[in-house]
């Protein structure tokens, strides 16, 4: 019947839409820039030096990898750009410039490559690469504070500050005015302090229909009901909700990340529980967690959640009413309930031979082709734990290790009592630093760092104070005495004298010590320096106000 | 605008060219008309003119054969030919070919004009299928018997004028030139179906017709309901237009009429009003010819069985190369490969798109997952689970689709920004769920 009569065939439209992957991906970086610009404002040209080589290493590193691969080139997609703007955004100023080649080759590489590249990667390449570089101690705590600006090459001079999120998580409102967070004046990543350009590109990119805002919205939305519903600190649930929305990266995530495409749900309901998903676990993370900030993490973890989301949220069938459409889905999972069998497990590690060939070819192939994945994904992971090991030796480790050993060495010293040294967030006029010193049985004291002046200039002393009030042990760690006359003062038979003392002690009299003719004025600091100690520890405000400054995450 | 319409795409409308062009009959009429002997969705038709015979304007060419219409001669002249010529459906159908004498001479034995206040149902529907009406939409389903079906099982009655597709201005122009026949037509349509309401349906981008109506309307009391709703592509589908409309939803497997909404297109309401009236059967329509490419885009009242090429040369012919010349819209039209395929009984536009309008020729990109083709479908469908099935491998995923459903609006090729066609992989995907079934 159909072959005798003309039958009219719908044909795909002949029109399609202007935009493409590349020109969306060059939309979401044009949206980038404001919060680009100001970031260079507010922390100086090493903003861009950072992002060109976080950019250059991203799309080297995918350029790379493609052509070992002999796969097509896919640079032109610029997804890696946006990979690479991205990471740098959430980099402190203060980063080495290996931290984005670093973090932008495992990004692009192993999150994004050899999971088969754009649109096949189930985490967010540059938020991946983000975390692994948390776990480097000391780079993703050096906070600057806005306006500092430090050096292309020495950030030497930057001074670090504690960050609006250190406030917070703390349960304290932070200093800023809600006009400050906006824009950004205050330490934290490059590219997530201007919260108002941020949203500004946000418009922008819903504007030009380049993303959908669901799951921004709904993750804005559940961080700002559950702050709302559980306010801390004493100003009020409003501003701590604004607080909450305006600080760490919670503007960068959820409209550049939690809007990428590949990562999230692609049906509008998955959209949405993905939103409200990040917004939950974002705020548990900051209420609950180690870290001030936990969008990151909240943001991987749902991106881990993808698949089971968008089962969730495929969209009911149309004409369907809602209680058939739930029905049918009842009725489905029931059905692949039943479908379950238990199946004996079998360990096959030399899976079965090929059909139609000679069993052992098939074995023979099998076994090749098993040894050469092996090695290459060996060889891969070696590579990959040798550069994260290598790095994490050749830069903050060894630095920060030797500190930590003349640190304890010195602790030990003034302290020998405790076996446990840790450093204290209180604060002391007059101390450098107050660190606890704990043994089996619990607190013994507290290890002060001191300044006083000596006869030659500042003298810098560590002494320990027990929880009686006496002193433990004298080291000094710094000064500038003469040689021969005054250093006999910084010898342990003198220093040794102070042990055993509390209380203030005086130049003469029942609690004093026996100077050094000759070096009195040395003698002098060294007693100053442990009267301040011993009434530090006694005026000790183990109670009051803390201040964390911490990685932020 | 009182209603929304959600999913869909908003294509750029480039009606501008032609809605301010009245629809007018062609300067130059064709030399020979070429009219297919269906134009039909349903039934065959046989030839009841030999080659050699003279016709007049209104004649019964063909009688059908099964449930479809009478076709009719749309100029007056000499048959030339009884033989397969190009139809713009596809391919080489039987064809009643008239050589034009420009008399127009009408026919001597047309029905006399029936006075509708005491109209028989029965004699109407048979005075419409003699008409030659079908849905001048783009259905081209005989009318006569969605009407017989339609009486007695209808609440709403839904005329469409939503005219989504860009470029065409057909059905806007012949709103605001015949609004007071669409709408006596719209009501006289809702009498035949026993209708308890009439809804005509106009989308946001003609709003003057909208106001022009409803200032007919408060001069002459109608029963018709005018109701605006937001542009989108494809808010003229019956489903879409339905549950728009009413906020009803067809369930998978049923019709309109389950729901108790019939949907007519606003040209073949007008169309059945004119028949009904003057007793003259379906021998013109308003066709749009625009797209980049055409030099003059205007408007025309053609007869049917013009060759397109015809229309072309009215519209002042090419301005550049065409890349595609198709009828119907952008969207869901038919592409052309021959400009001797005629005019037909659902063909509401020609058009000539530039290359830069063309921009179907994209390379394929691997799919991003970014979610516009769920958020596009009208149906609710998830065509990214389709492109997963079908070229990733995962086939076990389709029989969860309801992939049934589709009605190849072709949103999710036109949206993905990867131009992946995703339209013709879910058309494979149904064909692989129908052999595995």
């Amino acid at each position: 019947m159909t072959d005798s009569r003309p039958v009219m065939r719908r044909q795909p439209p002949q029109i399609a839409q202007v935009s493409s992957i590349s020109s969306s991906m060059l939309d979401v970086m044009v949206a980038l820039l404001p919060a680009l610009g100001m970031a260079v404002y507010l922390f100086g040209v090493r903003v861009l030096a950072l992002t060109v080589v976080s950019i250059l290493s991203c799309v080297g590193s995918e350029y790379l990898y493609r052509r070992l691969r002999k796969l097509p080139d896919t640079t032109r997609d610029l997804s890696a750009c946006v990979t690479g703007l991205l990471l740098a955004m959430t980099l402190p100023v203060t980063a080495p410039y290996w931290a984005p080649v670093l973090g932008g080759v495992f990004a692009i590489v192993v999150v994004k490559q050899l999971y088969g590249g754009l649109g096949r990667n189930f985490m967010n390449p540059a938020l991946a690469g983000r975390m692994l570089l948390t776990t480097f101690p000391g780079l993703m705590t050096n906070w600057v504070d806005a306006f500092q600006r430090p050096g292309l090459l020495s950030t030497a001079d930057a001074v670090t500050s504690a960050t609006p999120m250190s406030y917070l998580h703390n349960g304290q409102l932070p200093p800023q005015s809600v006009g400050q967070l906006l824009m950004g004046q205050h330490g934290g990543a490059m590219g997530s302090v201007a919260v108002m350009m941020l949203i500004l590109g946000g418009i922008y990119l819903v504007g030009r229909r380049v993303i959908q805002p669901r799951a921004t919205l709904a993750f804005l939305a559940t961080v700002a009901l559950l702050t709302f519903l559980f306010p801390q600190g004493d100003g009020g649930r409003v501003a701590w909700m604004l607080a909450q929305l305006f600080s760490g990266g919670l503007m960068l995530g959820a409209i550049f990340m939690a809007s990428d495409y590949t990562t999230t749900p692609v049906t509008p309901r998955g959209q949405l529980l993905f939103g409200v998903g990040c917004g939950a676990l974002t705020v548990l993370l900051r209420y609950y967690g180690s870290y001030p900030d936990g969008v990151g993490w909240a943001i991987l973890t749902m991106n881990c959640c993808v698949w089971l989301l968008d089962r969730t949220g495929m969209p009911r069938r149309f004409g369907v009413t809602p209680f058939a459409a739930t029905r049918e889905r009842l009725s489905h999972i029931r059905a692949s309930l039943a479908q379950i069998k238990f199946v004996k497990p079998q360990l096959r590690l030399f899976s079965r031979a090929g059909e139609g060939t000679m069993p052992g070819e098939g074995y023979l192939d099998e076994l090749r082709g098993k040894v050469r994945h092996g090695t290459v994904l060996a060889v891969a992971v070696a590579l990959m734990a040798g550069m994260v090991f290598g790095v994490h030796q050749l830069t903050d480790y060894a630095t920060v290790r030797t500190e930590t050993q003349l640190q304890q060495e010195l602790l030990s010293q003034v302290m020998p009592q405790a076996t446990i040294r840790s450093e204290t967030p209180y604060r002391a006029s007059g101390a450098l630093s107050i660190t606890a010193g704990y043994n089996n049985t619990g607190l013994v004291g507290y290890c002060i760092e001191v300044q006083a002046h000596g006869f030659g200039g500042l003298m810098t002393a560590v002494v320990g104070v027990n929880t009686n009030g006496e002193v433990t042990g004298v080291a000094v760690t710094s000064h500038k005495e003469t040689l021969s006359v005054g250093t006999q003062a910084l010898e342990s038979d003198y220093l040794d004298q102070y042990k055993g003392k509390s209380g203030t002690i005086r130049p003469s009299g029942s609690n004093a010590v026996d100077t050094i003719s000759g070096a009195t004025a040395t003698c002098d600091a060294i007693t100053d320096c442990v009267n301040q100690a011993l009434s530090i520890v006694a005026n000790l405000d183990t109670e009051g106000v803390t201040e964390y400054v911490d990685g932020e995450v | 605008m009182r209603n929304r319409f959600l999913g869909g795409v908003h294509p750029t409308s480039h009606k501008e060219s032609t809605r301010r062009k009245p629809i007018v009959p062609l300067e130059e009429p064709p030399k020979e008309v070429v009219i297919p002997l269906v134009m039909c969705s349903e039934g065959g038709a046989e030839p009841v003119v030999k080659p050699g015979d003279r016709v007049t304007v209104g004649q019964i060419i063909a009688k059908p054969t099964g449930g479809g219409v009478y076709v009719h001669a749309s100029v007056s002249g000499k048959v030339k030919a009884i033989e397969p010529r190009p139809h713009p459906w596809g391919g080489k159908w039987p064809a009643v070919v008239i050589q034009n004498d420009f008399k127009d001479t009408p026919c001597p034995d047309l029905p006399l004009p029936m006075d509708w206040a005491r109209m028989n149902r029965e004699e109407a529907l048979e005075r419409i299928c003699q008409a030659g009406i079908t849905s001048l939409g783009g259905g081209a389903s005989p009318t006569h018997l969605r009407l017989k079906e339609a009486v007695g099982k209808t609440e709403v009655l839904i005329v469409n004028a939503a005219e989504c597709e860009p470029y065409l201005t057909a059905d806007h122009r012949l709103l605001l030139e015949k609004g007071d026949q669409i709408l006596q037509g719209v009501q006289m349509v809702s009498r035949l179906v026993r209708a308890d309401k009439a809804i005509l349906v106009v989308a946001g981008d003609k709003l003057n017709a909208v106001e022009f109506l409803e200032r007919r309307l408060r001069r002459k009391k109608r029963e018709v309901e005018i109701v605006t709703i937001q542009t989108r592509y494809p808010l003229g589908m019956e489903k879409q237009l339905i549950r728009s409309v009413t906020g009803r939803e067809v369930s998978p497997g049923q019709s309109a009429l389950d729901v108790g909404c019939a949907v007519f297109n606003v040209a073949t309401v007008y169309a059945i009003r004119h028949a009904l009236l003057t007793g003259e059967p379906l021998t013109y329509r308003a066709v749009t010819v625009s797209g980049g490419a055409v030099a003059r885009p205007r408007n025309l009242w053609a007869p049917i069985g013009t060759p397109l090429r015809c229309l072309l040369e009215a519209a002042g012919g090419l301005r550049e190369e065409a890349a595609v010349t198709l009828t119907g819209g952008p969207m869901n039209g038919l592409v052309q490969e021959d400009l001797d395929a005629p005019v037909v009984k659902n063909t509401n536009a020609l058009l000539c798109l530039t290359e830069q309008e063309h921009n179907v020729d994209q390379p394929e990109m691997v799919c991003v997952k970014c979610g516009h083709c769920v958020s596009a479908c009208p149906m609710d469908l998830n065509p990214a689970l389709v492109y997963r099935a079908m070229r990733l491998g995962e086939k076990e995923l389709l029989p969860h689709l309801h992939l049934e459903d589709c009605m190849d609006c072709g949103c999710c090729s036109y949206i993905c920004p990867s131009h992946i066609p995703l339209m013709d992989l879910v058309r494979q995907a149904k064909k692989e769920g129908a052999s595995h079934d």
